[in-house]
């Protein structure tokens, strides 16, 4: 044990997770402020804030603020521990952390003051997303370089996820960043796009978030991993197929339909690392469900498999033509984005927390709680899904059955409320895992 | 060593470059779609709408900078812009989305969520008066909307708030969308509506015309029918219709004469084109007989007599070019330029003393834009000279034009001066 602590940079890794709280709670926090325009339009409605303006800071401050600052800290205590060797060159960890979160909070101002790329999830302005590209590609580096001096010759499944979300999403922030904004235009500019949205998910949230929970699930649980082969079959069908999904988001518009039609193909196929992934967490389990009841990070990883598997199976049926005809455009989707990204990479991510933060700080936390921000994670989140995922299937049915437009919009807004509580109630429940981490106390 | 390398190249490099080789890259090779082109509707110079393969234009100006602040705002996060081909959405918006309406978009503003209603098609089918209300609050003019106001895009002046620099360029970019397509809502089957039968009158038509009143036409038209909506404050070209007095522009009757039902059905689906009266084709028929019998209420005109018979608009001839000379013999025998103008911009010498039945100034129709109020159809045109309009200066000339032939003469040439090509 003793030569493994001197493996990681507790500071290091504080420092990042230290800041991940700051955006658990920000970026979320923007979310509810949001959704409450829905039922109160003119609730906070100034120049710097109209809904147009903090929906990309909700998305990006959960994206790029909240999961990615976190993940970062994990990759910190997790490479080393893996591959048995100090991180490479740790003494850029210092002004990476500091340059990464200012360059998001001037990313934010920027947004709120008006500087809009135009394209979602691609947002930041141009000096920002040039900063963050060199942070990121600096950390890919970094990682890279350590994997390269590692003690053990095989390389663990977390690795490649690790090592492919970073090449792909190095890559990616290119297209989103630097190309997609100037050198593309009309329809050609939608089907780049279309493949961006998804590479920043399926690239990036999904590799680096099931980089965590192939490590901490075996590591909190103590049980090995359940199938290494499983594990190749998710990697590979995952590298393989995610890529040529993207063009799902604008089925039914002028890009060409055997590009919609491959991309609804490869969509259905991601049916088999999703099914793998779920088979192999709940397998690896298998003798330790009791450590399911006393464990949080193991309680947390697991519920998370669920919904993203739920999260994720609805993605691969929502890409069919047949059902996005009436779902496209309504909260069907927005159901799908919520449960993957919050229900499954955002609680791998704080699950992962739980395991981490009492490593590199020796502080315990509270179990009551716990108990408490972890229902109301699951309350919130369940909520959330099948709220929105009815809203949008009725809104969907009545524009398919001609209901004047803004009819179908004074529909949804009881739902909307819905949403707002139940919205609040998993924000208040992720801010709790950050308090009680940060509180450290019994 | 040599395995991560292996992930690092394979999964990594070549998945997502063979990906977007295949899924970005050869679609944009391909000659489908980098066209530069649309299908255009246009008025030919015999006052026919016609078809054709016309260049997409590049954004410019005042509509370039409009576009700026619309992705600025991000109003693309809740406004689509293309529309499908499924799920009726050609009837409730217009033509489907072809791919040479984009060709000067960077970045595409596609859109992936519709909180609020595709505006592919939004230009022309709302007024800029609408506009104004409608940035200001959306609330006045759609109760149920969520739209945020944006008062920032507002300006005061001589006390009333009118739209900024900015505003108007955002305004001036959302009338341009959709108009690479031409005068398609001319011939959008979902807005021509002729005549219809009569209304059905139920014990409920009343009570249910008055839910539908209070929710879509209150905010202009006032809750007493009267014109004087708080919406109505802002509007600078046309003003509300004030029903109390049950006159009406657009009829099938004789001057002078009250509407049909069919009539007041014909202008709420079709709406007024370049007023703040939108088309509300979306409204279920029932919802727009029963305001009808509604709208009827306020004018007690109503209760005591009884409309004219309507007169006959028989079909429209083929246009040729000796119609055309001769309408324009007549419209120099009528003197229609002294109302307006030798240009036809509405501008003639007496257009600055027009009043209408309420002493409002009155503005002659332009007829070069190729925005009718009536309609666009020449059955539209021969109407109005048949009937004339109601409260406004603009009489009926159906016993000064005996002949069907000259009718349809004048109609025609009206129609010609909006041409795209001579």
């Amino acid at each position: 044990m003793d030569s493994q602590e001197t493996l990681v940079n507790n500071d290091l890794v504080r420092a990042w997770l230290k800041w991940g709280f700051f955006w658990s709670i920000f970026g979320p926090l923007i979310g509810i402020l949001v959704s409450l325009k829905f039922n109160y339009p003119n609730f906070l409605n100034t120049e710097y804030t109209v809904f147009g303006r903090l929906r990309p800071i909700h998305i990006n401050g959960v994206v790029f603020g909240f999961f990615t600052t976190v993940v970062f800290g994990l990759f910190y205590y997790m490479v080393p521990k893996i591959t048995g060797v100090r991180l490479y060159r740790e003494e850029w960890g210092r002004p990476l952390i500091l340059i990464w979160n200012l360059a998001l909070a001037a990313g934010f101002i920027g947004i709120a003051a008006g500087y809009n790329n135009g394209l979602e999830v691609a947002e930041f302005p141009a000096p920002v997303a040039v900063v963050l590209w060199l942070v990121f590609v600096t950390i890919a580096f970094q990682i890279f370089k350590t994997i390269g001096h590692r003690k053990e010759e095989t390389l663990y499944v977390s690795l490649w996820y690790l090592i492919a979300g970073l090449v792909w999403t190095s890559v990616n922030l290119v297209l989103g960043y630097f190309i997609l904004p100037y050198f593309t235009s009309g329809a050609n500019s939608a089907a780049l796009h279309g493949l961006f949205i998804h590479y920043t998910v399926g690239l990036w949230i999904t590799p680096a978030g099931l980089a965590c929970i192939y490590y901490f699930l075996p590591a909190a649980s103590g049980n090995p991993l359940y199938s290494h082969r499983l594990g190749l079959i998710g990697f590979w069908s995952l590298a393989f197929f995610y890529p040529f999904v993207g063009i799902h988001h604008y089925l039914f518009s002028p890009i060409v339909d055997w590009a919609e039609t491959l991309a609804i193909g490869a969509s259905l196929m991601l049916i088999i690392p999703v099914t793998a992934v779920l088979v192999n967490f709940y397998g690896t389990l298998k003798g330790k469900w009791h450590t399911f009841i006393d464990n949080f990070t193991v309680k947390l990883l697991i519920v998370g498999t669920l919904f993203y598997f739920l999260g994720s199976l609805q993605g691969c049926f929502e890409a069919m033509r047949g059902l996005q005809k009436s779902t496209h455009f309504t909260d069907f989707v927005i159901a799908h984005s919520h449960l993957t990204v919050f229900g499954g990479y955002i609680v791998f991510a704080l699950a992962s927390c739980y395991y981490v933060w009492p490593k590199v700080t020796g502080l315990p936390f509270s179990r009551n709680l716990a108990r408490v921000s972890t229902w109301m994670i699951i309350i919130g989140i369940s909520g959330m899904g099948l709220g929105l995922i009815t809203q949008g299937l009725i809104q969907g049915n009545m524009l398919m059955t001609g209901s004047v437009f803004v009819d179908s919009v004074a529909a949804m807004k009881p739902y909307w409320l819905l949403r707002s509580g139940v919205g609040i109630t998993m924000d208040v429940g992720v801010a709790l895992v950050a308090i009680n981490l940060l509180r450290g106390k019994a | 060593m040599k395995r991560a390398k292996f992930v690092a190249l394979l999964a990594g490099f070549t998945f997502i470059f063979l990906a977007i080789f295949v899924q970005a890259f050869i679609p944009s090779r391909l000659k489908e779609t980098s066209v530069k082109y649309v299908t255009r509707t246009i008025r030919t110079s015999l006052g026919e709408l016609q078809e054709v393969k016309g260049d997409s234009r590049p954004y410019e100006g005042v509509i370039e900078q409009g576009r700026k602040i619309y992705i600025r705002e991000g109003c693309w996060y809740c406004h689509s812009m293309y529309v499908r081909p499924v799920t009726g959405e050609e009837r409730r918006w217009g033509p489907v989305s072809q791919v040479g309406e984009y060709a000067y978009d960077t970045p595409h503003l596609f859109g992936t969520r519709r909180i609020g209603p595709d505006l592919t098609r939004d230009g022309g089918r709302y007024g800029d008066d609408w506009h104004h209300v409608h940035f200001f609050d959306a609330r006045v003019i759609v109760p149920d909307s969520i739209m945020p106001k944006f008062p920032w895009l507002f300006e005061l002046k001589d006390g009333k708030e009118v739209p900024n620099a900015e505003g108007a360029a955002l305004i001036a970019f959302v009338q341009n969308l959709g108009m690479n397509r031409g005068k398609w809502r001319d011939e959008f089957s979902s807005q021509i509506v002729s005549g219809g039968s009569a209304a059905i009158t139920t014990a409920g038509s009343l009570s249910h015309g008055k839910e539908v009143y209070e929710k879509r036409c209150q905010g202009c038209h006032g809750e007493k029918g009267d014109g004087k909506g708080e919406a109505a404050a802002f509007f600078t070209k046309v003003l509300p219709r004030d029903f109390t007095s049950a006159t009406f522009k657009f009829r099938t009757t004789p001057s002078g004469s009250l509407p049909l039902d069919s009539d007041l059905y014909r202008t709420i689906t079709a709406g007024v084109r370049g007023t703040a009266m939108p088309p509300w084709y979306e409204l279920p028929e029932v919802d727009r007989w029963d305001v009808v019998q509604y709208i009827k209420t306020f004018g007690a005109e109503f209760k005591v007599s009884v409309p004219d018979p309507p007169i006959y608009v028989p079909r429209a001839p083929n246009p040729t070019e000796e119609l055309l000379a001769r309408g324009e013999e007549l419209h120099k025998t009528f003197q229609c330029a002294t109302c307006h103008g030798e240009d036809h911009k509405g501008d003639g010498p007496s257009a600055a003393s027009l009043t209408d039945d309420w002493g409002n100034h009155i503005q002659p129709a332009d007829f070069t834009t190729g925005i009718f109020k009536v309609g666009p159809r020449p059955e539209d045109i021969y109407r109005t000279f048949m009937t004339g309009l109601n409260g406004t200066p603009m009489p009926a000339y159906d016993s000064a034009l005996p002949s069907e032939e000259d009718r349809w003469a004048l109609s025609y040439y009206i129609l010609s001066l909006s041409a795209d090509m001579r």
